[in-house]
């Protein structure tokens, strides 16, 4: 244990356009959980793409168990046992637990398929890591909890002995969290080393050994976990001190901006009722799966709404579809980015202009290309978007900054509310900083703000008014001066009559 | 952001797929130069004139699948819809019907079907490949049924000789500066929907559509309305291709445009269009029907076997798009093999 499994000197990596590692140094150990940490864009992911084969260094040396390697193939990198386990689950849906874990080396009986040594297979290695899920359950079928820990032991099914987990908590919940560390100590204490990229440092003190810091694709620092505290591993990913994590600008509550009515369209959105006045930021706390969302894709007119009234500045409007909304001041920062924000093989520049077409086009619907460019620029100015130039593919950009592409589409905008949906999932403390200071100055210009996050400190932290959604109901309202994360969990747990039953059975044992 | 300083090239090669566009540009001048050196005859002015008539048609198909084909659908209905326009205008013409209002029943009917396609690939979610399988086979049978079953006489027996030469060399045999017609009409459509798509609103829809649909719905574009204007595109260039080849022949052929909706595949893929949308420029569907052309016009003269050409043709298409895949992957892992 502890001797040096991974060793890479002076990896360098370059893009066409950007440097995205430069003379970068990294160790892991057998045995420990080594974070890897930086903002987004700081070469992170392409260091770990380059120790698993993915991408071919430009220059530098890898050593993975003492042995040398020149351009590492993905397939070498399987043999010599790294793993990644990405971000973006990448199994197949339709395929069963078994069929994942064993695609591309299915174990066959003379010409057919052995299934059931398969399904056995499996089964010992979910057993040993003591995950309760049937192998011949179809994999889109699961929870993204339990689709990741399929991920994880098909890595161990083929003898995985460094797996690199990037942000393997972004999606899941506290309880979820809990097991997945379960996980991963069992994994250290066999001698598997483990590199764990994440943007949610409080978690980290649970599970992590050492640390190693970039920034701008360049090795910053590596240390002991215990020898640091938080605000230094802030400072050193970031590069200057953020003062206050969450910002917080005082404004008077004025008229109300936009009211929901009796809003209903299916199981995930009952009856929902409340209001956003101007120089305030609405909160919407609540588990995953709590009918946040959906609320605010029938209010965006994306699914069908049942019934429901909607208004803005106390005129009723009606919205049948996302164009009705965005005509009407309602604009919504989606929570998926790859799957409903961003249209990756398009530009930064179209990507921008494409809910503001109707802003730089004339008459004809002919786009004027200054006008577009000076709207592009702006926003690329004003949020920040780290890029040569707005031509780019809004692909190649790092997560944080495609987030800011996608809330900067709706900026140019006169907009009278403002949904966000997840607006910091998986992005990096610099650029939520960014983000909430845009939510603050929206604020200030008396626009609603409606903030949908499953992250407690931080609703608490910006907020001013937080709504608490369970099971597709609002549960309770409190003000963000006068309320704990106890009272809000306590109110994102109230569900219906039978559920609580079981709940308060359970209290009682 | 200095975007005002770059040069004008570096500019030109900065716009989106002019890359593969100008790769096929290059490729057709190392085509057209090699068959010139085999055969002089392509060289000669007659042939150069002959040429650009012909790949016209290549020209119009080619826009006509690449809109589809930029929002991720297909169009399998265009080869149909030649056949529909050249019969129905046809057979109108020879039952004495001005030519102006023959064609305009033709365009309208093979907007209809335009129409048809959007609403089943744009509305109802269907596959595009069954979608337009459906009103391929459907356009075919309007095709056969529009005449009886039978080819027409020649359009000069209903609106008499006059006329009928005033069609055919409108569309095919007349000249004007010295070019034939044709060319002329499938660059005026060409101008127009090059524009459409590069400079408007409706272009940016498209793409939008293609590279991500969720996202582009969410962005306010009405992917329904967006997704029935390209396939309306697709039958309005497919209408005027089969009045070009009614024009040639001088009567409609029931068999007329078969396998159409597969040589605008070829030519948008030759000059870029990645069949699953968000990327291609028509700029490059102009070099894929030229390319095209080019081919088959060198074949000739080289004196090619029919099977030959299909062979080389169909190993053009595949080399096209498995050397943007080669170029694009290359630029990710440089020394790969090491």
């Amino acid at each position: 244990m502890n001797e040096i499994i991974v060793s890479m000197e002076n990896i360098c990596k370059a893009f066409p356009g950007v440097k995205a590692l430069d003379h970068v140094k990294f160790e892991l150990r057998s045995g420990e959980v080594m974070a890897l940490l930086g903002e987004n864009g700081a070469g992170k992911s392409t260091l770990m793409k380059v120790l698993s084969g993915v991408y071919t260094r430009d220059e530098g040396s890898l050593e993975i168990f003492g042995k040398e390697y020149g351009d590492l193939t993905p397939k070498q990198a399987q043999e010599a046992g790294v793993a990644i386990i990405h971000q973006e689950l990448n199994m197949c849906r339709h395929l069963s637990v078994a069929e994942n874990m064993f695609l591309g080396r299915e174990i066959s009986k003379g010409l057919s398929l052995n299934n059931t040594k398969m399904e056995a297979e499996a089964k010992k290695i979910l057993d040993d890591l003591k995950i309760d899920i049937d192998p011949r359950q179809t994999v889109g079928d699961l929870p993204v909890s339990k689709q990741q820990m399929v991920e994880i032991a098909k890595a161990l099914s083929i003898n995985a002995k460094i797996l690199i987990m990037d942000e393997p908590t972004s999606s899941l919940t506290a309880r979820e969290i809990e097991d997945l560390f379960r996980i991963i100590k069992k994994l250290k204490s066999e001698g598997k080393g483990i590199v764990y990229i994440s943007h949610r440092l409080e978690e980290l003190q649970h599970i992590v050994d050492r640390v190693t810091i970039m920034r701008d694709g360049q090795y910053i620092t590596s240390m002991d976990f215990g020898a640091v505290t938080m605000e230094q591993i802030i400072s050193y990913m970031v590069g200057r001190e953020i003062k206050e994590k969450f910002p917080r600008v005082e404004c008077k509550k004025g008229k109300k901006v936009f009211e929901v009515k009796n809003l209903n369209a299916g199981k995930m959105v009952r009856n929902i009722n409340f209001s956003v006045y101007e120089g305030e930021i609405v909160g919407f706390a609540g588990l995953m799966g709590a009918g946040r969302t959906e609320t605010t894709r029938a209010i965006f007119g994306v699914d069908p709404k049942e019934s429901g009234e909607i208004y803005v500045d106390d005129k009723e409007v009606e919205i049948k579809c996302p164009m009705d909304a965005i005509k009407n001041g309602v604009v919504l920062a989606p929570e998926d980015r790859k799957k409903d924000g961003l249209c990756t093989k398009l530009s930064i520049r179209h990507n921008l202009a494409l809910p503001n077409l109707d802003i730089v086009c004339d008459k004809l619907g002919i786009i004027n290309n200054a006008k577009e460019t000076e709207l592009c620029d702006k926003a690329v100015r004003e949020l920040r978007i780290k890029t040569p130039s707005i031509d780019v593919d809004s692909g190649n950009l790092s997560g944080g900054n495609q987030q800011k592409v996608v809330v900067g589409k709706w900026l140019a905008r006169d907009s009278r509310v403002v949904i966000f949906d997840e607006p910091t999932r998986g992005i990096d403390v610099g650029a939520k900083v960014e983000i909430y200071n845009l939510m603050n100055e929206l604020k200030k210009q008396g626009i609603a703000v409606m903030f949908v996050s499953s992250e407690m400190p931080e609703v608490m932290g910006i907020a001013d008014r937080i709504i608490v959604m369970c099971d597709g109901r609002i549960t309770g309202e409190v003000m963000a001066k006068d309320t704990s994360q106890n009272e809000i969990l306590t109110l994102a747990t109230t569900f219906e009559d039978k559920k609580i039953n079981s709940q308060s059975g359970k209290e009682e044992v | 952001m200095n975007n005002t300083k770059q040069s004008p090239i570096k500019k030109l090669l900065a716009v989106k797929g002019m890359g593969a566009a100008l790769t096929a540009f290059v490729g057709l001048i190392i085509i057209y130069i090699a068959f010139g050196l085999i055969n002089s005859v392509v060289f000669s002015g007659n042939n150069i004139l002959n040429l650009l008539r012909s790949m016209s048609k290549y020209l119009l198909i080619g826009i006509a699948q690449s809109y589809v084909l930029i929002t991720g659908n297909i169009d399998l209905s265009i080869g149909s819809v030649v056949a529909m326009s050249a019969m129905i205008s046809a057979t109108l013409m020879t039952m004495g019907v001005n030519p102006l209002l023959a064609t305009l029943i033709a365009l309208i009917c093979c907007l209809v079907v335009g129409v048809v396609n959007g609403i089943l690939v744009g509305k109802f979610k269907l596959p595009p490949f069954i979608a337009t399988l459906g009103t391929m086979f459907v356009g075919r049978g309007i095709a056969y049924i529009v005449n009886n079953n039978r080819n027409t006489d020649a359009i000069a027996t209903g609106i008499g000789k006059e006329a009928g030469d005033s069609f055919q060399n409108f569309f095919y045999y007349g000249t004007t500066f010295g070019i034939y017609n044709t060319f002329w009409i499938a660059i005026v459509v060409f101008v127009i929907f090059f524009f459409l798509l590069s400079k408007t609103r409706t272009g940016r829809h498209i793409y939008a559509i293609g590279s991500n649909i969720d996202a582009a719905k969410l962005s306010g574009v009405n992917v329904v309305a967006t997704t029935t204007k390209t396939y309306l595109v697709s039958a309005a260039c497919s209408w005027v291709v089969g009045l070009i080849l009614c024009a040639q022949a001088g009567m409609g052929n029931m068999e007329a445009g078969n396998m159409y909706e597969m040589y605008g595949v070829a030519a948008g893929v030759i000059g870029g269009v990645s069949p699953l949308g968000g990327t291609g420029i028509l700029l490059g569907t102009l070099a894929g029907a030229a390319v095209w052309q080019t081919l088959e016009n060198g074949l000739n003269m080289i004196g090619a076997q029919v099977g030959i050409q299909r062979i080389v043709i169909g190993v053009i298409v595949v080399g096209a798009v498995l050397l943007e895949v080669v170029i694009r992957s290359g630029q990710f892992s440089k020394k790969k093999k090491g």
